[in-house]
């Protein structure tokens, strides 16, 4: 289970996140929504350690990962598996190597074993057989299955998600959709994605969480939010420009 | 195509680098390696200047060693040296610092030994030390040089520029290989005499060393004490005595000091402090212009001089082989060698049955010596002494910047005989040669006057070491 | 006043960044000393990194230095043949190419084609979340990205220093012997008499120091850049500039303290 307590966390005098508190549920996905540069990535990145609160606590099956060195907090992020915007293949690697990167660090198991997982995953997310390209060769949506090949390669228990539709054309968008989702049910993952797509928030949420202002305004399921009476919520869903948030 | 593997290629890179890294080490530290295992010996050097750590140490120019360091020792420059294991060093070798050319650096050359010494081993030392030669002295010497050559390069230009100076040379050179001709006879003919002369010299240089031996005894016995002087020396008495004189002169010393008695006074007035102080420094205005006189004696020169006089009447002809020295320049000496056809004259008394006659002989082989003193006030030279073994005078009056000499002479005065006079004219042609023609012997009543031509080749002592390989013969 | 406060004020903060940015790279590098001696060491990673610093660079550094070796011989020979040494040519450039041109040189041309490349290649995976992707994968990106990199520059540059001595005589030889006909054999026995090894191996060490500087200022700059794409192209001019910097000013206190 993750909890954020009272997480505050500014950039010079942008104060991004103000006393964030947000409980994510186990086995769920748990869809992170806010303006663009709003903090959901952010967040995202102090679920997972990259990012350190100036105060709170971000605490991870009961530890406060926030007052962890580097080497323990290797430990925790081992049961991460995190999607990045890009997809953030390594260029120098093949996609193969790239799957096989986290193996390769923490597995052990031999080469041919390791060919045998990163076959698999390349299988499971829709990529099978393309071990030998070079993440250049690949389509922005090639390069977030690959990613998220990567991201599953060690069974992790919760796998984060940032942006994961944000770029590609809808039928792409979809079809991530479908494999955020067929990941999270075969693996019983616990999802945290951010996203801005309304569409994707409603098909791969249990749960959605909106951002706006660094704290959490809103929380429910999505059924919950449609029929929230939020009015900047309703604004954020509705995508007019009447309202109280205010392009500057 | 082939692909090479990136490890392949950096390999290949790396071991290509390190391949020229091994060359060039090669080929620039080429002893390196030999020199390791070599021994060091040291030597002690006035000055090393511009000698550096790992400057070459040669022999013949072959590189046998390195310099390994350089220290101060008692105001001396240490220079240790690692010397390649097969070279070996005799203990009497040199050693010099030496620089490649002009501008190159210093290295140090060792100049072999003996064949057949001991070997210098680790740590040994070299003794003799060749003092460096200095650039600016090198320098300071060879712009004195160029000036002389080109002096006399400049007067032989002017003398042998056209043609008629081309036809005196020749006419010259053809009355010097007559000359040397002479020479060469007269030389040979005097042989005889030369070698008695060495015999003696070399009989009396054994009688000097019987002197010194004498000498050395002398010395010794005052050393034990023996004879006069030695006891002098060595007496107890005498060195009492010697030691309360001594003590006595103190006290009148202090006694002066203290400004008492006549001298103490006069020393101890400020008067006569003044009055010292102007006699000071009209010394030092003396000791300026003893100083100007010492400093003329860098005119000293020295001329060596060859005449041959051919004598029409007699047929013979005069040889002339003079050394002048002349410290300043209105004075000189002269000391000279001459071979007369007619030989040395010596008279001998001889009592045959109470009858005491004169006998006067002519040695034909004998040498006649010159041996002159001079002195010269403007043109006119005045000397005197030693001519052809007799006694006599000479005057000399120059002409025409020193180039025209006319000269009379009056020697041998024999109550018995008029005396020998001779006057003559001696033109300098060329830097180093000159023509004489005069009358020789003129109111003999012997018979012996005769007209005569000369030649004459002189140098000056300096001149003599460059002018040899330098004198441009015109075709 | 206000002025005059405002400008101490930018003072301040502009001192107060460049020690900031002294401090964090130091702490940079301690991580990588950390690093590069922690178990295992990426050996695969460090030859593609000097396949790229080295042999990649082979090309460039054989140009520079021989061009440089055939200037130097041009010009000294125009000094040298006033005193009729013409010979000297032969050891003034072997003396300048080992002792300082061959160093600086290469280390310059390393700079600009691998110091930068190094900076955008850094610049660029922080850009795309890669160094992010190090992290969330439990594996320290200095020891997979900079570690590499530094080590291969700091052995690669003290090997291309050596091919660009030896190209630079060569180039000095082939424009003083062939071409302004200096005598070969006192060409090169100059070169033998004056250059020594300590020369040589003072050079190595020098740019050895070299590739540590360009490295890290490729990898510091690119590593900790900010500002998306723009910040990449920021970070390799930056990157540049501060290892060129640093070389010549190291370059004047490593030779103070060398020779």
């Amino acid at each position: 289970m993750i909890r954020l307590v009272n997480v505050n966390k500014k950039f010079g005098r942008n104060h991004v996140l103000r006393d964030l508190n947000l409980e994510i549920e186990d086995g769920k996905t748990t869809v992170i929504i806010g303006r663009s540069g709003g903090g959901k990535s952010v967040l995202l990145k102090h679920i997972i350690g990259l990012v350190k609160p100036d105060s709170g606590q971000v605490i991870v099956d009961g530890v406060d990962i926030a007052t962890l060195d580097e080497e323990d907090l290797n430990e925790v992020r081992k049961k991460f598996g995190m999607l990045f915007q890009g997809g953030a293949l390594f260029d120098s690697m093949t996609v193969g190597e790239n799957v096989a990167f986290p193996l390769r660090e923490h597995a052990k198991k031999n080469e041919h074993e390791i060919e045998d997982i990163v076959a698999e995953r390349l299988l499971a997310v829709g990529l099978p057989g393309l071990e030998h390209l070079m993440p250049s060769e690949l389509s922005g949506g090639m390069k977030k299955r690959a990613g998220l090949a990567r991201a599953i390669a060690l069974h992790p228990e919760i796998v984060l998600f940032d942006e994961p539709t944000t770029g590609l054309d809808p039928v792409m968008a979809e079809a991530i959709n479908q494999l955020i989702i067929e990941t999270q049910e075969r693996f019983n993952l616990t999802c945290v994605a951010t996203s801005h797509d309304m569409h994707s928030i409603f098909t791969i949420g249990h749960k959605v969480a909106m951002i706006y202002d660094g704290r959490i305004i809103e929380y429910g399921t999505p059924g919950e939010m449609k029929a929230s009476a939020n009015p900047v919520l309703q604004q954020f869903i509705s995508g007019s420009l009447e309202g109280p948030i205010h392009i500057v | 195509m082939v692909s090479i593997s990136t490890q392949a290629k950096v390999g290949l890179f790396v071991l290509a680098a390190l391949i020229l890294l091994a060359y060039m080490s090669f080929r620039v530290g080429q002893y390196g390696f030999g020199l390791k295992n070599g021994y060091l010996i040291s030597a002690e050097f006035e000055n090393a200047t511009g000698l550096e750590r790992d400057a070459s140490v040669r022999i013949a120019g072959v590189e046998v060693g390195r310099v390994e360091n350089i220290t101060l020792t008692d105001g001396k420059a240490r220079v240790s040296m690692r010397i390649l294991p097969s070279v070996k060093l005799a203990d009497d070798v040199k050693v010099m610092v030496r620089a490649y050319g002009i501008l190159g650096d210093k290295f140090i050359e060792i100049i072999p030994g003996t064949k057949g010494r001991p070997t210098l081993e680790e740590g040994g030392e070299i003794t003799r030390v060749e003092k460096q030669i200095d650039i600016d002295q090198l320098v300071r010497n060879l712009t004195n040089i160029a000036d002389d050559v080109l002096a006399v390069t400049a007067s032989l230009r002017k003398v042998l520029g056209g043609e008629e100076g081309a036809a005196n040379l020749e006419g010259i050179l053809t009355n010097t290989r007559e000359l040397t001709a002479n020479l060469n006879r007269v030389v040979k003919e005097n042989d005889e005499d030369l070698k008695t002369m060495m015999t003696h010299l070399a009989q009396a240089s054994k009688d000097l060393e019987k002197t010194f031996i004498a000498l050395r005894q002398i010395s010794e016995e005052i050393n034990r004490g023996e004879g006069t002087m030695g006891q002098l020396v060595k007496k107890r008495e005498i060195y009492d005595n010697l030691n309360e004189t001594l003590a006595s002169l103190r006290e009148i010393t202090d006694k002066i000091n203290a400004g008492k008695g006549t001298i103490g006074r006069l020393i101890n007035d400020e008067k006569t402090v003044d009055a010292l102080d102007t006699s000071l420094a009209s010394l030092d205005k003396s000791m300026e212009g003893l100083n100007k006189y010492l400093l003329k004696t860098e005119e000293f020169r020295t001329f060596l001089s060859y005449r041959g006089e051919y004598l029409f009447d007699s047929q013979n002809s005069k040889g002339y082989f003079e050394v002048k020295i002349r410290p300043k320049e209105d004075k000189f000496y002269i000391v000279g060698l001459v071979a007369d056809p007619r030989g040395k004259r010596s008279i001998s008394e001889r009592t045959v049955d109470g009858v005491t006659s004169h006998i006067e002989e002519w040695d034909k082989n004998k040498l006649l010596f010159n041996a002159e003193i001079g002195k010269r006030f403007r043109n006119l030279v005045l000397r005197g002494g030693l001519l052809e073994s007799t006694g006599g005078i000479g005057l000399d009056y120059f002409a025409l910047n020193d180039n025209l000499r006319l000269s009379f002479e009056a020697f041998d005065f024999d109550p018995d005989r008029r005396p020998h006079l001779k006057v003559f004219a001696d033109y300098e042609l060329l830097k180093h040669v000159s023509m004489t023609a005069g009358y020789d012997n003129f109111i003999s009543d012997e018979g012996n006057e005769s007209p005569f031509v000369g030649v004459s080749i002189f140098f000056e002592d300096d001149d003599f070491k460059y002018l040899i390989g330098n004198t441009p013969i015109p075709k | 006043m206000k002025r005059a406060l405002l400008f101490f004020d930018n003072l301040g903060s502009s001192v107060m960044r460049t020690v900031e940015e002294a401090g964090s790279v130091l702490l940079m590098f301690i991580d990588v000393l950390k690093w590069m001696v922690k178990p295992p060491l990426k050996l695969d990673l460090i030859i593609k990194q000097m396949e790229f610093v080295g042999v990649k660079s082979l090309f460039v550094v054989v140009l520079t230095g021989t061009f440089t070796g055939m200037v130097m011989a041009l010009q000294g020979y125009y000094g040298f043949r006033m005193f009729n040494a013409e010979s000297m040519v032969g050891s003034t450039v072997a003396l300048g190419i080992t002792r300082e041109l061959g160093p600086v040189l290469t280390a310059i041309m390393v700079t600009a084609r691998a110091g930068s490349a190094m900076a955008a290649e850094l610049g660029t995976m922080r850009v795309t979340e890669q160094i992010d992707a190090y992290y969330v994968m439990s594996a320290n990106p200095v020891k997979y990205l900079i570690v590499p990199r530094i080590v291969a520059a700091v052995l690669m540059l003290p090997l291309l220093t050596i091919v660009a001595d030896f190209v630079g005589i060569l180039g000095g030889y082939f424009v003083g012997v062939p071409i302004l006909h200096i005598n070969a054999g006192a060409f090169m026995k100059n070169i033998v008499t004056i250059v020594s090894l300590d020369d040589i191996y003072n050079g190595l060490i020098k740019s050895a120091f070299f590739g540590l500087i360009l490295s890290v200022a490729g990898c510091y700059k690119g590593f900790t850049m900010t500002g998306g794409a723009e910040g990449v192209g920021k970070a390799t001019t930056e990157a540049v500039v501060l290892a060129s910097v640093s070389i010549l000013v190291c370059d004047y206190f490593l030779t103070a303290i060398m020779f």
